[in-house]
């Protein structure tokens, strides 16, 4: 279909663009423009794909093992038409939030850059192609992270730059070593050669354990998730909220995509360690996340916790299991970027997120205070919000499929998120302002219309995706089911 | 040929995670870089390493016998890792320059303003 390289060839336009233009306001509409377009392009996609099962397209009309694969399944849609939505919010919101320096300086040229890179590796269907993208977003992304050279920032680029690199490497050598052994690079290829020889003599396939730590490192799971509560709370605020949203969803979009073509026969092996990582992800993630006293830090360690949850519905390997992870993904990504969107307006206002010298926050601005209210109980799991909708599918599946010690412990991880939200919203929100300062209450405040605009965006797709959970969850069970059938893809691409 | 090179590529990894773990900055990011071309060198070795055998279907010749030719995709793959890499290395060492020049120090131990208490 010829839309579909449409995701990676916007953004690349609106880089080119982006150079020619000089003023910094042309530059903010030009983005705003393209970010919609970008959506629309992600909606026909996910409508296309919703008739038809799948589509794909062959670059420069190689056929199949060879050329390099385009393909976009259900999964693959979701993903992208969440991830433009994000990524609009994101864009309105950096109109005010970055300051006209880094505007100035091109910041949305390398936005646009890691959209690039996100949309590729949701439509790769080739596994070199998926290392470039992912080179393509992290070249954005470590930019970004030291934009603008403060001291801080720095210190955490330098941090997410090395960790990052590691895994790359590792999943190159992953890919070098698959291709020695397969003598082919196309998802759909290997996973038939794969199917063929059934099962590796030896059991620790050396490329699928280099791949599994490689996006267990940019998934942030377990025990690989150190870079990032390290580095996320250093850049400014609209940055550290689109790396939220988007960046370590990557990581596990690959991590399930792997699972479900390879990794799949191997299960007796797989199977506990990916439930594992995902239990201790989320455990670990959370509890740490209650003793942080940075806003931004809680909702850092927070995002390790949550992706726990999708990796714990892929390790149950029903279809209800992958459901409910396609769509806590896609609660995730819209939650959690709305929470740190909240953060930024209060570093804002009071140039700190230390939560020890913050107070009465919901009497600066309410509408602020009701936006955190909406991302934080989703992301505690709260009806009728998106993350309520996310965690009883998780729990449910995780019953149904005899994980009854899983599903409590998920249960209990969605108390302690319940805890740290409601930590956050005391100290940042109800209690009185410990610095006692009169006349920092009564500052007028800053323009914040189109940030505001931004979170609106977001605030109301988590309560769509709570209300009209039914229809999502039934697209996510299709998607699911299609995930599940490897040989469908196979024959799809390959035919 | 291909057992040396095997020998030399762990070689290289060694000498990389060791320079990775060293205190300083600078040596960390050489070990990055000699990493990446360690990683670099698997992908070459996967392809099967051949004596003089261009990667090219002479002229007219209807069939090839593969064991003769080298395979070319590998080293298109390489071309593509080093690129990457390149550029990877240009921004990293702008980095570390701009660190320096905030900071004034090549220690690693420095870098705990980030850190969890």
């Amino acid at each position: 279909m010829i839309l579909l390289p449409a995701p990676i060839v916007l953004p690349f336009v609106f880089i080119i663009l982006a150079l020619l233009v000089k003023s910094s306001k042309a530059k903010s509409i030009l983005s705003i423009a393209f970010s919609i377009l970008n959506l629309a392009i992600a909606g026909i996609i996910l409508f296309q794909v919703n008739e038809v099962d799948m589509i794909k397209s062959q670059m420069g009309s190689w056929p199949a093992p060879f050329g390099i694969t385009l393909i976009a399944d259900r999964f693959s849609a979701f993903m992208l038409f969440m991830s433009a939505l994000v990524f609009i919010a994101v864009t309105i919101y950096s109109v005010q939030s970055i300051d006209k320096e880094r505007i100035k300086n091109n910041y949305f040229l390398f936005t646009f850059g890691i959209l690039m890179g996100v949309n590729g590796s949701f439509l790769a269907g080739d596994i070199f192609n998926l290392y470039v993208w992912f080179e393509v977003m992290l070249m954005g992304s470590f930019i970004l992270i030291s934009f603008g050279g403060e001291r801080i920032q720095l210190e955490g680029a330098i941090k997410y730059l090395i960790l990052n690199l590691i895994s790359s490497f590792f999943f190159v050598a992953g890919i070098g070593i698959l291709y020695g052994k397969m003598g082919s690079l196309n998802m759909a290829d290997l996973a038939q050669k794969f199917a063929f020889t059934g099962s590796f003599p030896s059991l620790f396939e050396p490329a699928m354990v280099l791949f599994v730590v490689g996006f267990a490192i940019k998934g942030a799971l377990f025990p690989f998730f150190f870079w990032l509560p390290a580095s996320y709370h250093t850049p400014p605020p609209a940055v550290s909220a689109l790396f939220a949203g988007l960046l370590t969803k990557v990581g596990i979009y690959s991590l399930i995509r792997i699972y479900t073509l390879f990794l799949f026969h191997f299960d007796y092996f797989w199977n506990p360690i990916i439930l594992w990582l995902g239990i201790l992800s989320m455990v670990i993630g959370v509890i740490t996340a209650t003793s942080q006293f940075d806003f931004r830090k809680v909702l850092s360690f927070h995002i390790i916790s949550q992706v726990g949850y999708v990796v714990i519905g892929l390790a149950f390997y029903t279809i209800s299991g992958l459901a409910a992870a396609i769509f806590f993904l896609g609660h995730n990504m819209i939650s959690k970027t709305n929470a740190f969107m909240v953060a930024g307006w209060v570093h804002r206002e009071r140039k700190t997120l230390n939560m020890k010298v913050l107070g009465e926050m919901f009497n600066k601005n309410t509408l602020w205070g009701v936006l955190f209210f909406i991302s934080a109980f989703s992301l505690a799991g709260l009806p009728p919000l998106s993350g309520f909708a996310g965690k009883y599918l998780i729990i449910k599946a995780g019953i149904e499929s005899d994980h009854i010690f899983v599903a409590l412990i998920a249960l209990f991880v969605g108390l302690f998120t319940l805890f740290s939200m409601t930590k956050i919203w005391i100290e940042v929100f109800w209690k009185n302002n410990p610095t006692e300062n009169a006349a920092e209450n009564n500052t007028k405040a800053l323009p914040h219309g189109l940030m505001l605009t931004g979170s609106i965006i977001l605030a109301l797709s988590i309560i769509a995706m709570g209300i009209w959970a039914a229809p999502i969850v039934e697209f996510c069970e299709k998607a699911a089911a299609d995930l599940l059938n490897t040989q469908k893809y196979i024959n799809f691409v390959l035919k | 040929m291909e057992l040396i090179l095997a020998i030399f590529i762990g070689l290289l990894y060694a000498s990389g995670v060791y320079l990775i773990l060293r205190r300083s900055i600078v040596k960390v990011i050489l070990g990055v870089f000699v990493l990446s071309n360690a990683t670099n060198l698997i992908i070459f070795l996967s392809g099967g390493i051949k004596r003089s055998g261009a990667g090219f279907i002479p002229a007219g010749a209807e069939k090839v016998d593969p064991a003769t030719i080298s395979d070319p995709l590998p080293q298109a793959l390489i071309l593509t890792a080093i690129v990457i890499g390149l550029g990877i290395a240009a921004y990293i060492l702008a980095l570390k320059y701009r660190y320096f020049e905030i900071t004034e120090t090549h220690d690693l131990d420095q870098l705990s303003k980030t850190d969890q208490k």
